[in-house]
């Protein structure tokens, strides 16, 4: 391909990008849960943003523009390789999913933050298999949400959805996750059974 | 209008619980809320709770560091085009 950009091009566009590389890196991650994958998805959308450089309006949201640019290349990854939730979608989940399990549990009665303890207790794979429990669309909005801590407009934005949009799934997903990170974090350590070994008594 | 008509219930207060955690409200709903907090020890723990578990994931799925040489690999592409 002939080179279109000048190197005043190239380093504008280099100076915007690299600073969001390591949360679009996170974000990759996350959605195609292989680092492989990962490092793949985040350079075809860096070169493919470098392309369409021309098109963006300086002053404007460049991370937001970026992203929409990656997420699109996601979905088109997705749609070719037909990716389904490998585990059984979940039924709705009701609020404070975590809460209420950990109150049953007894959580709460020992231990500031319930949550983290479930949560630092799981490992990585675990935490992966959760996330792919969730709809993709559902995914793609709560690990923008919870890698790049973002306002709701900005991941309407990337999305290309609406904010109300944006908001409820968010509200379901994240509702959906909690579920999902309980029933696998119970799978293989039932959690009564961490509150057992933290008060001492073998589980 | 009179303060007592101003005052979120639990149910009123529970159904802004994401969109507060969020910041997502306008700066009087912000403060509705966080009057009603003050005054009920239920509705503030289970706000509490709940952002403790956003806080919790987000420091859970963000520990993931982007390889060094991913970004070398990136400018070379780039400047290959």
């Amino acid at each position: 391909m002939q080179n279109r950009h000048t190197q005043v091009d190239t380093e504008a566009f280099e100076a915007l990008l690299l600073p969001v590389l390591p949360k679009a890196y996170g974000t990759a991650y996350h959605l195609t849960h292989s680092r492989d994958d990962a490092e793949d998805l985040v350079q075809e959308a860096s070169l493919q943003a470098y392309r369409a450089f021309h098109t963006f309006q300086p002053g404007t949201n460049f991370k937001a523009w970026f992203f929409k640019i990656l997420i699109n290349l996601f979905r088109n990854h997705c749609r070719k390789r037909k990716r389904e939730p490998e585990i059984a979608p979940l039924d709705d989940a009701p609020d404070l999913y975590l809460y209420s399990q950990t109150a049953q549990t007894g959580l709460h009665k020992d231990h500031d933050n319930p949550a983290e303890l479930v949560l630092e207790q799981m490992t990585e794979a675990q935490i992966r298999r959760a996330i792919t429990a969730l709809p993709n669309e559902y995914q793609i909005v709560c690990i923008l949400y919870f890698i790049n801590e973002l306002a709701y407009q900005e991941i309407a934005d990337m999305v290309g959805v609406p904010v109300g949009t944006v908001r409820s799934r968010l509200h379901r997903g994240r509702k959906l996750l909690q579920k999902s990170l309980w029933h696998v974090a119970n799978e293989e350590t039932p959690l009564s059974n961490l509150k057992l070994s933290y008060e001492g008594t073998p589980a | 209008m009179n303060p007592d008509e101003r005052r979120y219930t639990c149910e009123e207060t529970f159904r802004r619980l994401e969109d507060y955690v969020d910041r997502e409200l306008s700066a009087e709903e912000m403060e509705r809320v966080r009057e009603h907090l003050k005054t009920c020890e239920g509705c503030a723990h289970e706000f509490h709770f709940h952002e403790q578990t956003l806080q919790s994931l987000r420091n859970r799925l963000q520990r993931i560091a982007m390889p060094p040489a991913l970004l070398s690999r990136i400018t070379q592409a780039i400047r290959q085009e």
